[in-house]
């Protein structure tokens, strides 16, 4: 259950992207990052997309994670159309609904744990005393118990990325984004940090999109969406999720 | 927010230095200028309203000094007027009249050109017996007696207890000539006021003119401050009460004060404007290398919903903050070294005068006030252009800086 002890219904569409295509333009020449990319995620998911370096998972996260907009196509969030929001509504949209995880953590160096977990919550202008106790009751839930005060250069990369975990549920998010977030870290803090991503998607009714290239990510995921140049290739179900 | 821009400012310590070094430096020397301005422009002032009352009523020909004979002189019956009118004013402290002429003063076979003014011995607005340094100042109960300056009376070879004659154009144009005791020797500020001015009872200055007259009504304020007000209201009111008279303030009466004001405010002007330069150029400098330092900072909390015009106004806080903590460094540097410098009590006499005055910084609220605006204002306007830079980021290009 979410620190309100309550959830939506499990199924419901959180995340969607219809026929998404992304176009750069290098120069004269034209790069096509996403290639009318479909995707769907529900209430509860834990979709991971998997996909080697230059495929366009980095692409695809941005354009769900509503920081960048599509040359073509339609993201919806909780079924409603998104292009034609303003930056200062998708703003709005990001801090209250959408939590995210980068691969190099990027914390604010210049503020502890707890400061940087309790950030989201300055921009939703919550009591003190309301933020401090989710901070409080996150950090412990990530295994950061006591930290707190660190700051981030004081924290392994594995304790780095727990923080911004609980930096990305601490505004009791409906999606979690998270952009290989193993990917700079030794493979058994790895493994610690997607059991972790597990656990909260089993407890919180959170969805989880997590890309990646690191093979020892998707066994987590309920769901594997394979991504080659721009193109979702496949779809598969995880039978056995590591306990 | 507040608290990442502070601790921002800590991140790069020689780089915050040194911006904080530059601000504190042009703060503190703003406030020792200007509070040495502001103690000079003190003394001028008080020496100034020693010579002139705070302000001055009279026919305009007598202020420009363009008038053949006495044609400005004010009547018996017009002083009365005019001086129940200005008491009614609750700033007015007290008036009097004064007459000048011109005159010859003989002493033993030996003649100076003067310029005599009459005045109301002893009376509580403007005497001028405060500068009597040998002899007495003159009394009420005097007829021929004369307060000559220190200079005159060396030149003259004069003494308290010698007698001089006056000659001057009596107000038909008659030539008259009037004995008079030298009671007493004043000092003044400037060595021309004690060459040339001659104080002598009205009622001296009344015969030897042969008129009743006087040309001009002198006020005291109760504050100096009230000055200009005070003037605005009896100039709009004189022609109401049938005078054709005008008030002039002692600022606009002392052209040597007019003078040395604008160039104060003048070298005070350039050296804020140097400040302010300065300050922006250096400071822009480290604020643009510490915000492009953080890009992919920006791209994280734009990522987490912070809006672009939050990140601007974290970047003017930053700012900001360089700019009150070096001013107040600076203001505490300033004030450290204006103590010294009033400890030391350096002795400076201006070009023109007999008496040096101890040169001094001043401690008012503008003193203060001044240079920390000047350091807070140069700081965010240095911050502006970099901030608005990083508040136009694109999230997606921040973020993928490394
Ligand atoms: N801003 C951009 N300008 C030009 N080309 C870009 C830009 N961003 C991405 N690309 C290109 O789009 C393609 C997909 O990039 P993307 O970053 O989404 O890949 P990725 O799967 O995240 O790769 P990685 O595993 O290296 O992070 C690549 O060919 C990349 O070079
Ligand atoms: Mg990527």
């Amino acid at each position: 259950m979410n620190g309100q002890g309550f959830c939506y219904a499990r199924g419901d569409p959180v995340l969607q992207a219809q026929k998404v295509s992304k176009i750069y333009a290098l120069g004269k020449e034209k790069v096509k990052a996403l290639d009318e990319v479909d995707f769907l995620s529900t209430q509860g998911d834990f979709v991971v997309i998997n996909g080697p370096s230059g495929s366009g998972k980095t692409t695809l996260l941005n354009l769900l994670a509503l920081i960048d907009r599509p040359s073509q196509g339609e993201v919806l969030f909780e079924g409603k159309p998104t292009s034609k929001l303003s930056e200062r509504d998708l703003a709005f949209l990001r801090r209250q609904r959408i939590g995210l995880v980068f691969q190099t953590f990027n914390l604010i160096p210049v503020l502890t744990a707890a400061e940087n977990v309790e950030y989201p919550l300055l921009l939703l202008n919550l009591s003190r005393q309301e933020r401090e106790q989710r901070v409080r009751s996150l950090l412990e839930e990530v295994g950061l118990d006591g930290l707190g005060r660190r700051r981030p250069d004081e924290l392994s990369g594995g304790q780095r990325q727990r923080v911004a975990i609980a930096r990305a549920l601490v505004t009791q998010p409906r999606v979690v984004l998270a952009d290989e977030p193993t990917a700079n870290l030794d493979s058994t803090t790895g493994k610690q940090i997607m059991g972790l991503l597990q656990n909260l998607n089993g407890e919180h009714c959170v969805t989880f999109v997590v890309v990646t290239h690191d093979p020892a990510v998707p066994p987590y995921a309920q769901r594997v969406l394979d991504i080659r140049d721009g193109k979702i290739q496949g779809e598969r179900y995880v039978a056995d999720r590591p306990a | 927010m507040w608290r990442i821009a502070l601790r921002n400012l800590r991140r790069n310590r020689r780089r915050t230095l040194l911006a904080l070094a530059i601000v504190s430096l042009g703060c503190s020397l703003s406030l020792v200028v200007l509070g040495f301005v502001e103690r000079s422009k003190a003394l001028i002032q008080q020496t100034t309203v020693q010579q002139y009352g705070n302000i001055q009523i009279a026919d305009r020909a007598l202020f420009e000094g363009d008038s053949e004979g006495l044609g400005y002189l004010i009547g018996p019956e017009d002083q009365e007027l005019l001086t129940r009118w200005v008491a009614q004013f609750p700033e007015v402290r007290g008036s009097t009249v004064q007459l000048g002429f011109s005159s010859l003063l003989t002493f033993r076979r030996r003649t100076a050109t003067v310029r005599g003014l009459g005045v109301v011995p002893e009376n509580p607005v403007l005497d001028y017996n405060g500068l009597v340094v040998g002899g007495r100042g003159l009394r009420s109960s005097d007829l021929g007696a004369v307060l000559v300056g220190q200079v005159l009376a060396e030149e003259l070879g004069l003494r308290p207890g010698d007698f001089v004659n006056l000659t001057a154009t009596t107000a038909a144009g008659a030539l008259n000539v009037l004995p008079a005791e030298v009671v007493g020797i004043y000092r003044f500020s400037s060595a021309e006021v004690e060459r040339s001015q001659v104080f002598v009872p009205l009622s001296l200055a009344q015969t030897l003119l042969n008129t009743r007259g006087v040309d001009r009504v002198v006020l005291g304020l109760r504050s100096l401050r009230q000055t200009w007000g005070t003037a605005r209201k009896l100039d709009r009111g004189l022609p109401a009460q049938g005078f054709t008279l005008e008030a002039r303030t002692w600022d606009v009466l002392s052209p040597f004060y007019r003078q040395l004001a604008s160039f104060f405010d003048l070298l005070f002007g350039f050296l804020i404007a140097a400040v302010f330069v300065l300050v922006f150029f250096i400071v822009l400098q480290v604020l643009t290398l510490s915000f492009l330092e953080r890009t992919r900072e920006v791209g994280t909390l734009r990522a987490l919903g912070t809006l672009g015009q939050e990140v601007f106004r974290l970047f003017l806080l930053e700012g900001a903050g360089l700019g009150l903590v070096g001013g107040l460094v600076g203001l505490l540097l300033g004030v450290a070294f204006s103590l010294a410098f009033n400890a030391a009590a350096i002795p400076w006499r201006p070009p023109g005068t007999v008496q040096a005055v101890t040169l001094g910084v001043d401690f008012t609220p503008l003193v203060f006030g001044v240079p920390l605006l000047v350091s807070l204002l140069s700081t965010v306007v240095s911050a502006l252009l970099p901030a608005g830079q990083m508040a136009r980021l694109s999230v997606v290009e921040a973020l993928r800086t490394v």
